[in-house]
């Protein structure tokens, strides 16, 4: 299988953070989401690999050929939109498209008028504009959503799009991203960070984990669900259960936790419920335990 | 095809099941092509990795080939793999009867008597 991105040591030092070294592949053709709580180093990782920041070392190779993200013909085929400010906070609907169709040649204005639509964003054709400035957070995310899309790109790279979302738009967001990449199959891939995914866990293909600057796991949504497994149990077994367990809280009824799946059988012995885990709760079980480790 | 969200049965196996019985029963018939991966995950509202491992699945048993580039592809079903594989389901179902009439304390006779009894009224 291909990646449209590999990503090999990368480091970056600050004063009170240290990224990396990370080591991660974005596979071609898939939706791969980065997932860490607030402060795990997911914003500075995306912004190295957009090259809106540097880096202290490491590399990225990019469509499997490309390693200099400054090159003009390397950027045009990644969109790429920050959670922070992204236009100018006086810029309209109508200054985005002009100067989107100026900066990109990929850029498609019909589609952004159909995304703004879409988005119940208004026309960007209109007299009346309203600046973005004057817009919620979530009506800005989708304004520079609709941006992004209109572009004719292989890759977008997304910095929590859905967490200022509500729920109706994040499910059409889900709907986009499953566009994006059977308009082109197998060729296109999206990127995306978030400390929340449980909405976005019918889209997530793959999932890169971070916690404190390091990637702690990654894979398959797939394989990574036949990895591991959640458990649940009665009080009276925790003490004999806790040794199997990964991660593991209790109370007085009753104990949760997750356990990789070569101790299933021994948990099953103890009378507890192990089934699959969902996306979310994996990630909760992940993230504890790299909190607890660190 | 139907998808349950919220149960134990993984997406990926559910339509891998219902595609083996369009299959089986000879809706989808050899040379005929399966819908792309990234078009069904967005008609299912699914992500693209379930809906790749539900055809690897079928692949694997036979029913599916993938053809680079192209796409997956129905396999000619010949009439003697097409009756193993109605075996092979005819085995799991009696499995899991087996596994009820145990719990429900039922003998062999009993069970043979009950399957006798289904077998006319259904003919």
């Amino acid at each position: 299988m291909k990646n449209v991105i590999e990503i090999k040591g990368i480091t970056k030092h600050y004063k009170d953070f240290t990224l990396g070294g990370v080591d991660a592949v974005i596979p071609c053709g898939f939706t791969t989401a980065l997932i860490g709580v607030n402060g795990a180093g997911k914003t500075t990782l995306i912004d190295i690999l957009c090259g809106v920041t540097g880096k202290s070392g490491g590399e990225a190779l990019y469509f499997g050929e490309r390693r200099d993200i400054d090159d003009p013909a390397l950027r045009n085929r990644i969109g790429y939109c920050s959670s922070m400010n992204f236009f100018p906070p006086n810029w309209t609907l109508k200054t985005i498209a002009a100067s989107m169709e100026l900066g990109f040649d990929n850029f498609d204005r019909a589609r952004f008028t159909e995304l703004c639509r879409r988005f119940k964003l208004g026309d960007p054709a209109d007299k009346k504009q309203k600046k973005l400035a004057k817009l919620s957070d979530g009506n800005r995310m989708r304004t520079y959503l609709a941006a992004v899309l209109s572009r004719d790109t292989e890759l977008l790279v997304l910095d929590e799009p859905a967490s200022s979302l509500d729920p109706l738009a994040r499910d059409m967001l889900c709907d986009l991203f499953r566009e994006y990449l059977a308009a082109r199959d197998g060729e296109r891939s999206v990127l995306f960070s978030t400390h929340n995914i449980s909405d976005m866990e019918n889209v997530t293909d793959y999932a890169v984990f971070m916690s404190h600057g390091k990637v702690i796991a990654q894979g398959f949504v797939e394989d990574l669900k036949q990895s591991y497994q959640l458990v649940h149990g009665d009080a009276a077994q925790a003490a004999k259960a806790k040794p199997l367990m990964m991660t593991f809280s209790g109370n007085a009824t009753s104990f949760e936790g997750i356990a990789l799946v070569e101790q299933a059988d021994k948990l099953r012995a103890l009378d507890t419920a192990v089934e699959a885990p969902t996306l979310q709760q994996l990630s909760v079980g992940l993230l504890r335990k790299a909190e607890q480790d660190e | 095809m139907k998808i349950y969200q919220n149960t134990n049965e993984p997406i990926y196996k559910q339509i891998a099941a219902q595609l083996r019985e369009q299959i089986l029963t000879g809706q989808l018939q050899g040379g005929d092509p399966l819908p792309s991966i990234r078009a069904l995950a967005q008609d299912l509202r699914i992500s693209v990795i379930t809906t790749m491992k539900a055809y690897e699945e079928l692949s694997a048993e036979g029913l599916v080939t993938a053809t680079k580039g192209k796409g997956y592809f129905v396999n000619a079903q010949d009439a003697q793999l097409l009756a193993e594989q109605h075996m092979r389901q005819l085995e799991e179902h009696l499995t899991d009867a087996i596994y009820s009439a145990r719990i429900a304390g039922m003998g062999l006779d009993e069970v043979q008597q009950t399957l006798a009894a289904l077998w006319n009224m259904d003919a």
